[in-house]
């Protein structure tokens, strides 16, 4: 029998993977996001396949892919979709990127297409000219969706219990079903962690973006 | 060595489509002709302006002598360059054209010093101490001195369009292309402007400026060029304009333009 400080300690030790599964997810997203929301506006001819990967990431629960990749691919492959930790980064990230490419693409568009002229007009080709001018304002811009982008994220690495990462929900359920199968403290408690987790980084990046957009008068 | 310039043969430019919506079948008629049959010579050093009612296409012409719009038809050149032939490096084109906008269109997350320095970096390759000299001589040069670190958007607009022009000159170009400069900016401002632009034509800076601003065309330009419905209709010196065009159209446009700027001022 576990007490409240003893569940909510068992808890916290699962926030180290937790936050390591959002953060790595979300960097996968602006590393897939980026390039999708830019080819999707600037390359006409091959933004089609953006639109189709976009709506089949967003379209397919994350449960699912979690599922199929680590139990259905995992048995027949090695090394890395064996490795719960990846699949969970994996198809989190890649769903994120789907997510982000559409925050970006609408921050392009506010950012304005007189910027890429402008930029163009100097000498820089399309693609330097959306690197040196386009990226920095459009990361600005996106700030707001971003944080609500980290958010989803936090919430959605809770999926991974079913592929058996040992972070907060997985901990929260092994509480759950192990004597004298409390169902409210572990998961009140695991709820609070949640939001103590995305409150303040979505509020620091809103408040950052803000600021910033602010400064640069967008 | 090329006798001009830049030199622009028969340009054409179309925007839209014309032709039948499928789910509608009513006729729609988009197609605007801003660009018609256009050819201009301009030697180092001239001073050129064109004038002309809006919506005629003097915009979309100076864009596509520095090939932001590409053109339906004709030729420019660059010096002895061909920059409407396929295969044309047109990124190294343009860093040779100097471009100052309506709207002024500085980088909104650079510093007036970036948004100068930037191009001299990353399109000249410059080392860093070169570049930021080149830089601050450039605004020194436009008299933006004292807010040299801010923001575009803490500028007001005279400060940025001279940045703005600043960005332009930088780079040494072969000419700059001024796409009416003041037009954005109150009266007082655009006295602010028209002095920079007066001592880079004291200096014999090439540029093709599009404007309304009469006294000023009279004072600096060699050829005044009134285009109107995308062609150029009539060209000449400030004096012919000013005292008797040749076409009906341009003396009734110079009528009412001096009109307005002695209502005005």
């Amino acid at each position: 029998m576990l007490d409240v400080w003893q569940q909510l300690i068992l808890l916290l030790e699962g926030v180290p993977l937790t936050l390591s599964i959002s953060i790595l997810s979300f960097l996968v997203g602006i590393a897939v996001g980026f390039p999708l929301a830019f080819i999707r506006v600037y390359e006409k001819e091959t933004s089609f396949l953006v639109d189709a990967y976009e709506k089949i990431f967003r379209g397919i629960p994350e449960i699912v892919l979690m599922l199929l990749f680590f139990f259905g691919l995992g048995p027949y492959f090695t090394f890395p979709f064996n490795s719960a930790f990846f699949v969970a980064v994996f198809v989190l990230g890649l769903r994120s990127g789907a997510n982000q490419s559409q925050i970006y693409r609408g921050a392009i568009y506010g950012v304005g297409n007189e910027q890429m002229i402008a930029g163009m007009s100097v000498g820089f080709s399309k693609w330097r000219s959306i690197w040196y001018i386009m990226v920095p304002q459009v990361f600005t811009f996106s700030t707001p969706g971003l944080g609500s982008e980290y958010a989803l994220l936090i919430k959605d690495s809770a999926y991974v219990y079913v592929i058996f990462l040992a972070e907060v929900m997985t901990r929260a359920v092994q509480i759950r079903t192990s004597p004298p199968y409390d169902a409210v403290t572990p998961f009140v408690l695991a709820a609070l962690i949640y939001i103590a987790l995305t409150f303040p980084i979505a509020l620091w990046l809103d408040k950052w973006g803000t600021k910033r957009k602010k400064k640069i008068g967008l | 060595m090329a006798d001009f310039v830049m030199e622009a043969k028969h340009v054409y430019k179309t925007y839209g489509k014309s032709g039948k919506k499928a789910s509608t079948s009513i006729d729609i008629k988009t197609k605007v002709e801003a660009v018609k049959d256009v050819s201009l010579q301009i030697r180092k050093g001239d001073i050129k302006l064109i004038f002309g009612p809006s919506g005629s296409g003097k915009s979309t012409f100076l864009r596509c002598l520095a090939m932001l719009d590409i053109p339906d038809k004709g030729e420019i050149y660059l010096g002895d360059e061909c920059l409407t032939k396929p295969g044309v490096d047109l990124n190294k084109a343009r860093a040779r054209i100097g471009f100052v906008f309506q709207n002024i269109y500085l980088f909104r997350h650079l510093t007036a010093l970036g948004n100068v320095e930037l191009a001299l970096r990353q399109v000249l390759k410059l080392p860093k101490e070169e570049a930021r000299k080149r830089a601050l001589d450039a605004l020194k040069e436009v008299k933006v001195t004292d807010c040299v670190s801010k923001y575009p958007a803490q500028l007001s607009g005279g400060q940025a369009q001279r940045v703005g022009i600043a960005r332009a000159l930088s780079r040494n170009p072969d000419i700059i292309l001024l796409d009416e400069p003041t037009s954005a900016l109150d009266p007082e401002l655009t006295g602010e402007v028209i002095d920079t632009l007066r001592d880079l034509a004291n200096e014999g800076t090439t540029m093709l400026i599009v404007s309304h601003e009469m006294p000023f065309a009279r004072e600096v330009a060699e050829e005044m060029i009134f285009y109107d419905e995308g062609t150029i209709i009539e060209t000449g010196p400030p004096s012919q304009f000013f005292n008797a065009p040749n076409t009906d159209r341009a003396r009734k446009f110079m009528t009412r333009i001096i009109n307005r700027t002695t209502r005005e001022y």
